[in-house]
This record gives C-alpha cells, sequence and structure tokens, in this order.
C-alpha cells in the first residue's frame, strides 16, 4: 500500500502507552491535508485529541463514537463483518473513521485529501495499537 | 474499620492499595486505553468499598468501552439508584438506548441530564442528533420503482439498495428480505455522520466509503436519496466513487421518469420548460 508511514516506534511497557497513543495522533495530525484527530474510546471517552480550535472535542468525540458504535452494532444486526475504516466526506472537508482495540481513531482532513494516503496511515496506526496492545488486555 | 475498609491488604500476594489509589490508577490505565488493568483495580476498590459510586461509574465506563453494554446498564443503573440525576450516569443510559434503537428513552434521559446540567456539550450533541431523527418526516409508502430495480450493477457489484434518508427502501439489487433493514441502518448510519460533520463544521454529508474485511460500500446522499453500492474491499476508490456516481445518476434520471413521493417538490429547471419531460430534482 502507497502514503505515507506513521513512524513510530512500539513501546509496550505500560507506563508509555499514553504517550503512545498521543504520538500516534500527533503523526496523524502531520499528515498532509490533515486538519486534526483524535482517539476516542467507545464510550466517548477522549484518549488523545489534537483538533483545531474550532472544533468543540467533547461533542464530536461523542458523536463520533456513537458513530463508530453505530456501525458496529448495525454490522452485527446484519450479520456482517464488522467495518474497519469508514469515510465521510462533505463540502468542507472529509472525516475518516478507523475501529481499533481501544476506540476509534478519528481524522478530519481537506475536503481534496489523499483518501488512499490516510486510509494507508490509518491502516498503519491501528496496526501500532494491535501490537503495543496485547490481544486481551483491551478487552479483557 | 473504616481505615481497614479503605487500605487493605489482599491475601493473594497482591501489593495493599487504598480505594483511592486503585481508582487513580484504574483511571490512568483507561485513559491508555488499557482496559482490563482499569477493569480489575476498579473490581479491588469494590472489594473493600462496595458502595463507591465513582468505582461503578468507571466499571460502567469501562463496560462500554469493551462493547458489553448489558453490564454497563446495570452500573449506571446503580449509579442512578443513588444519585438520580448523576449527568454522566443519564448519559451513558442514553447512548445505550440509542445503540439499542430506543430513540425515546434516549430522548428522555437526555433531557434529564441537561435539565440538571445545561451545559452539557456531549449531552446537547446526542440530543440534537435524536431530535433531528425525531424531525424527519414518516417514511411514506415505498413507491414502485421498476425502472430503478433494473439498473445495472458494476460487474463486481454485489449489491445495491437505493433508499431515502428516513430509511425507507425504495429498491435494491438483489432484492432480499433484508433490504428493508439494510436501508434503515444505512439511513441511521448517515443521519450520525450528518452530525458528526456538522460538529467537526464540515458541511453536509454528500459521500461515504465504509469498509469492512469483504466489502467496500461506496455511498452517495443528498440528504433525501442514498444510492448505497457495496463492492469488494480491494476496489480501488477511485473507481467505486465512479461506479456509485454513474448509480446515482441513472437513479435520478429513472425516477424523475417514474411517479412518486419524490416528485413533490416542483423543479424550477429547464426541466419545467414546455414541451420538456417531466423531470423532478432531488438535489
Amino acid at each position: 500500500m502507497s502514503g505515507p508511514r506513521l513512524k513510530l516506534a512500539l513501546e509496550h511497557d505500560g507506563a508509555s502507552r499514553g504517550r503512545h497513543v498521543r504520538d500516534i495522533v500527533e503523526e496523524l495530525k502531520r499528515l498532509y491535508g490533515v486538519r486534526g484527530a483524535l482517539i476516542v474510546a467507545p464510550d466517548g471517552f477522549v484518549i488523545a485529541a489534537e483538533l483545531p480550535g474550532t472544533v468543540e472535542v467533547d461533542s464530536l468525540a461523542a458523536l463520533a463514537a456513537t458513530l463508530g458504535r453505530e456501525l458496529e452494532t448495525s454490522a452485527t444486526r446484519m450479520g456482517r463483518p464488522s467495518f474497519s475504516t469508514a469515510l465521510f466526506s462533505a463540502d468542507d472537508g472529509t472525516m475518516f473513521l478507523a475501529a481499533s482495540r481501544i476506540g476509534y481513531i478519528v481524522v478530519l482532513a481537506e475536503a481534496q485529501v489523499s483518501v488512499q494516503a490516510i486510509r494507508s496511515a490509518l491502516a498503519d496506526a491501528v496496526g501500532l495499537i494491535e501490537a503495543a496492545w496485547a490481544p486481551g488486555e483491551a478487552t479483557g | 474499620m473504616t481505615i481497614l475498609r479503605r487500605l487493605w491488604t489482599p491475601r493473594d500476594g497482591r501489593e495493599p492499595l487504598s480505594v483511592p489509589d486503585a481508582l487513580r490508577r484504574a483511571e490512568l490505565r483507561r485513559r491508555e486505553g488499557r482496559y482490563a488493568e482499569a477493569g480489575a483495580l476498579v473490581a479491588r476498590a469494590l472489594e473493600i468499598d462496595a458502595g463507591n459510586l465513582h468505582a461503578h461509574l468507571l466499571a460502567a465506563y469501562l463496560h462500554v468501552a469493551r462493547r458489553a453494554p448489558a453490564p454497563a446498564k446495570e452500573e449506571f443503573h446503580w449509579v442512578l439508584g443513588h444519585d438520580p440525576n448523576h449527568a454522566r450516569a443519564l448519559l451513558g443510559l442514553a447512548r445505550i438506548a440509542f445503540e439499542e434503537r430506543d430513540a425515546r428513552t434516549c430522548h428522555d434521559l437526555l433531557r434529564r441530564a441537561l435539565r440538571f446540567y445545561p451545559e452539557f456539550p456531549e449531552a446537547s450533541a446526542l440530543l440534537e442528533l435524536v431530535r433531528a431523527r425525531e424531525a424527519a418526516p414518516p417514511a411514506p409508502a415505498a413507491p414502485a420503482a421498476p425502472r430503478v430495480e433494473r439498473l445495472r450493477l458494476p460487474g463486481t457489484g454485489r449489491a445495491l439498495i437505493i433508499g431515502r434518508a428516513d430509511g425507507g427502501l425504495i429498491a435494491s439489487q438483489p432484492v432480499t428480505d433484508d433490504a428493508k433493514d439494510i436501508s434503515e441502518a444505512l439511513a441511521r448510519t448517515l443521519q450520525v455522520a450528518t452530525a458528526a460533520l456538522r460538529r467537526a463544521g464540515l458541511g453536509p454529508l454528500h459521500r461515504a466509503i465504509v469498509e469492512d474485511r469483504r466489502d467496500a460500500v461506496f455511498t452517495r446522499t443528498d440528504g433525501e436519496l442514498i444510492v448505497s453500492l457495496a463492492l469488494p474491499r480491494a476496489t480501488d476508490p477511485t473507481q467505486g466513487l465512479l461506479d456509485v456516481n454513474r448509480l446515482w445518476s441513472a437513479t435520478h434520471h429513472e425516477l424523475g421518469l417514474a411517479a412518486g413521493p419524490l416528485a413533490a417538490a416542483p423543479s424550477s429547471t429547464p426541466a419545467d420548460t414546455p414541451g420538456a419531460a417531466p423531470t423532478r430534482r432531488i438535489s
């Protein structure tokens, strides 16, 4: 897959994981055409956020988590696999959403951003989270 | 006795931990997405102080974070049993009610939360979403749209859903028993996405791509009509968008020639000029 790669070292010790998620968000924010990013838990709790000052973080996080859960519960009801990534495109920009072990990764980008580049970066971010959070650790 | 309850050394060799310490550590784990570890710490806090409201609230959050709504509901109800106006517990239950398609309960819980805490952005955002759904006009009877049902899918196309933003199904390919449910779920997802885009200041939703491990579903909408095409996951996004755009135009064309509720608004376009075909504009 082409596109920029997230350049992060894996840090497996527990104490560094808070920093690890912040690094992931900061790296996403640096991508060309990206205005902001956040990681939100399925309960709407903001784990890390780098958003423009014009965006009210808690409100967006609440709706992003609701959207992630909506995609998951709809898939379950239909007997389909759960979503991995989604994008929603509007006049003034595009919102990307990726499902991860610890919650949803959200990216706000310019309308003309490279879809493939952001999807690739999101796949990397999810991979980093999957690698750092051992199976069972987040979900118990 | 109080001191013993607050600082308890378990017999299994775990380090002694006070309730505030356990909860503080649990909060830290939660902030790092370490839900299982956070849950274990909350459980230890509850072993010492079973009536700790903060611990029950945290337990509820962690159940939601681990996608376990049933035990989360129990914990939120426990909190409300001890503090009926606890805004966070009301919001938590409202979110679960929304997931369970119980709009009335969701609405009531959010209203309660906002009555006591008017400055509660998460509750306000969700209430706005619920009200937008309630304000949507009821779905009229599905119009007969035989021409839409004859639309040609691309070679790799797996399914096509044509529906309205209120969830009503207009047509599907293939015709399946669950097409109506898919149309409703799709419309619901797009309503939530619309609300999120509005909060992010990005404007009205036009296109969506949702991928799972099998398919990539390409959707186009104008806030009234929804055209959604399922293609293999490996489909290039540009190609998928081209395919759904073609079906979008074809759907407009076909619906423009057929009678149905979407024809209600007269057009002021040149299509209304004498002699022109009676075409409806949806967007």
